[in-house]
């Protein structure tokens, strides 16, 4: 029977991160994954993480996988992939199904390399670290079991990981960070979402990422839920309704959409039965997201030499996963000999200042559940943004990161208390200010000059930032937004500025496109609009889209774009006359 | 926890959605199961070995979290209060013939990255 230090069960961020800690202090690590890839949720994740930069903050989910994979493998880190774990039994032993490679007998067939067939394979380790992350929930409703219900995640899976478009037309139940985040890469792959639905009252995820969906014209529909998924084969169509405090259907609510898919992202359970069967003490209240181990600080279970961390003792994300799992790392280090106790203890405390960090805010642990009226600086929050998606125009002058000045200045639409800075760090003309408690809004900083280089646009991890000049010229504006579609662009284009709603309000010109390495592939767009649009165009969509081919914006906003283009004179989008059409069009569009 | 078994659950009405399939891999109903804890499975081991939910292919992976809220509404309980299911090897389905396949790992062998093994007999 093989031997080692420690065994990590799941090679995602907290396995990783507690591999990599071990290994410096010269331990033979042995990592099992059961996929093909390591990474866990990592490498589905396209989008740039918040928090701070010891968090890692505004890098790509997958590219934060890449950094770790190289550490662990410059760190010793054995990883052995297609290596599924069934069992831990007594005294630490770990039964785990992998592959076995014969080599051809003598390499005479070149058609026949070689062979693999798969294997049981027992191990030992003086400690195992649990970090078999999650599985996702689901709900029943009539369909249910219909081809084209999916997990959100999975739908990532399809999209992210193997290039393929999961359907045509999709409708996502919840509204939490993975379905604001996975509608939004269904519309990046080419998708249409025809709908973001939820039971609860408000919307369960960051404002920021509500709104980035929201300004693609995706329509919130809260206090809904699925009442039926409609097909044979496969998915044809879905009804929602509206449901009472008691979460029953409301009668003569229901809408239909015809979709081929519809994505389930209403939580995620902790895959904790390795443990269980360990002979883990667990904790079944439910606090943890399900089933989870008891665990101290550093992840050490009830039976000795048994650690976890990560989604599988307690659902957070993969910023807390990576913390949780080096904290359980030194602790292990300690704990077999690897590491004195003060040196081990020094390292531990940083880390744990780190992850409280973390938990602050408005979605922190403590904060679940809670009635939330006032950010911390005492602004009332906007409640448009809870219930729709977006914040509305009466509301957003109050934040501090939105104010008027002559010139381009930026201004940041960032409104609920997260751990989040990256702004701050990005502004070398130090225009934006957070302050040491990472989650305060961003403010303007007061006789600070913005230069237009863009960087806070292309850093900030919720596309929440805009550059805006409310007056180039006679009747002008020009707003710079973040832009993450393909194809982009290019400067001369015509279109339409979009309100954060995402209803066309101007005619809109493209007069730059910026990329760069530095903005890591956010491209950033430069749109003239009239001047009384400067707050409020916040996205753009090309003529196609507002008008032709099968586009989301073409099948639920036509009307709208028939009234901006019927509506609009001239050739410049923003010479005073249209700027009061626009003013009437806006009107139409609101109704 | 001890099973209160004296509990008495009134007859089972039928319910929107009884015939709705819960375990899909076994093909288990919410009626099924609605009607099992009236027939005295007031356990979710006792649910599993009396309808087989959540011992197919997922072992329960999809299933567990909706069986034990239709156990615990049915019980009037919360589904916490009810005691999970054992937890068993193998975690995952796996055939006979790999089950049976047990293999050495050499002490000192290097892990390769694709697949794993590199010099394990078997
Ligand atoms: C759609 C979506 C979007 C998200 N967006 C963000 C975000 O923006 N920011 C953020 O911080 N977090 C985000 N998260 C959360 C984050 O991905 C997870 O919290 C994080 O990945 C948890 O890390 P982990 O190491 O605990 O588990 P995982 O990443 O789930 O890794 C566990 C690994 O263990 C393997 N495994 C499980 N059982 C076994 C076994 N028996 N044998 C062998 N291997 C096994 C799994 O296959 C997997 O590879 C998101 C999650 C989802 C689903
Ligand atoms: S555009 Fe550049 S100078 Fe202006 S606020 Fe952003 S980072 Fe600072
Ligand atoms: S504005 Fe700043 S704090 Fe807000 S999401 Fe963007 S980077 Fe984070």
């Amino acid at each position: 029977m093989k031997r080692v230090d420690l065994i990590v069960i799941g090679a995602g961020p907290s396995g990783l991160s507690a591999a990599i800690e071990a290994a410096k202090t010269g331990m033979s690590v042995l990592v099992f994954d059961e996929n093909a890839r390591p990474g866990g949720q990592l490498f589905k994740q396209i989008h740039k993480f918040f928090g701070s930069k010891e968090h890692k903050a505004k890098i790509r989910g997958f590219v934060i996988g890449q950094q770790l994979l190289k550490e662990a493998e410059d760190a010793g880190v054995q990883v052995s992939l297609e290596s599924t774990v069934i069992g831990i039994y007594p005294e630490r032993e770990v039964v785990v199904r992998k592959y076995v490679e014969t080599p051809a007998a003598d390499g005479t067939d070149p058609q026949e390399p070689s062979s693999r067939h798969e294997a049981v394979f027992h191990y030992k380790a003086d400690a195992i670290l649990v970090a078999t992350g999650a599985s996702e929930n689901m709900v029943m409703f009539d369909g249910w079991t219909l081809p084209g219900v999916m997990g959100a995640g999975a739908a990532q899976t399809l999209m992210n990981l193997h290039g393929v478009r999961p359907g045509k037309r999709v409708l996502m139940l919840g509204s939490g960070n993975v379905g604001l985040v996975v509608s939004f890469q269904l519309l990046q792959a080419g998708c249409q979402v025809a709908a973001l639905v939820d039971a609860a009252p408000k919307i369960g995820g960051y404002g920021v990422h509500a709104a980035k969906v929201a300004r693609c014209g995706v329509p919130f529909y809260l206090s809904h839920t699925i009442k039926k998924v409609e097909g044979t084969n496969h998915v044809t169509g879905v009804t929602i309704a509206e449901v009472d405090s008691h979460f029953q259907f409301i009668p003569g609510t229901e809408k239909h959409f015809d979709v081929d898919t519809v994505c389930v992202a209403v939580g995620l359970s902790p895959m904790s039965q390795l443990l269980k069967m360990a002979g883990c003490e667990m904790d079944n209240s439910g606090k943890g997201g399900g089933q989870i181990p008891v665990v101290d600080a550093a992840g050490q279970t009830s039976v000795p030499g048994i650690f976890a961390a990560g989604d599988v003792a307690g659902i957070e994300e993969a910023s807390s996963a990576m913390i949780e799992g080096r904290m359980a790392g030194i602790r292990i280090a300690e704990y077999l000999g690897y590491e004195t106790k003060e040196a081990g203890e020094a390292e531990f405390s940083k880390e744990e200042a780190s992850l409280e960090g973390l938990r602050q805010g408005m979605f922190a642990p403590q904060n679940r559940g809670m009635k939330i009226e006032k950010t911390e600086e005492g602004i009332p929050i906007s409640t448009n943004l809870l219930k729709h998606g977006f914040v509305a125009d009466d509301e957003i002058g109050r934040f501090p990161g939105v104010t008027h000045k002559a010139g381009i200045h930026p201004v940041m639409e960032c409104t609920q208390n997260i751990p989040c800075n990256p702004c701050q760090d990005a502004c070398a003309k130090h225009c934006i200010h957070i302050g040491l408690n990472i989650t305060a809004l961003p403010a303007v900083e007061e006789g600070s000059t913005c230069i237009g280089c863009g960087m806070c646009v292309a850093s900030c991890s919720g596309q929440a930032i805009f550059l805006v000049n409310e007056h180039t010229k006679e009747g002008c504006a020009e707003v710079t937004l973040p832009y993450e579609f393909l194809p982009l662009p290019k400067a001369g284009d015509e279109g339409f500025g979009m309100s954060r709603s995402g209803k066309p309000v101007c005619r809109a010109k493209v007069v730059k496109v910026r990329t760069s390495k530095a903005f890591d592939h956010t491209a950033l767009l430069t749109i003239e609009v009239p001047e009384d649009m400067a707050m409020k165009a916040r996205f753009y969509r090309s003529r196609l889209e507002c008008t032709g081919g099968d586009s989301v914006i073409a099948q639920s906003r036509i009307k709208g774009a028939e009234v901006s283009q019927n509506g609009a004179t001239g050739d410049r989008p923003c010479e005073s006359k249209a700027a009061a059409e626009s003013e009437k069009r806006e009107e139409g569009a609101a109704i | 926890m001890r099973t209160d078994r004296s509990k008495d659950l009134g007859p089972c009405l039928p319910m929107e959605g009884d015939d709705r399939i819960v375990c899909r891999c076994e093909e288990v109903t919410q009626g099924e199961i609605r009607q099992a804890v009236h027939d005295g499975m007031f356990t979710m081991t006792e649910i599993r070995r009396y309808l087989r939910c959540g011992m197919g292919l997922c072992q329960g992976q999809t299933c567990s979290r909706l069986v034990s809220g239709i156990v615990a509404r049915e019980l009037g309980i919360r589904p916490g209060e009810l005691r999970p299911a054992s937890s068993r090897a193998p975690m995952r389905p796996l055939e006979m013939s790999i089950w049976a396949n047990e293999c050495q790992a050499p002490d000192g062998a290097a892990e390769t990255k694709k697949g794993g093994a590199g010099d394990e007999k078997c």
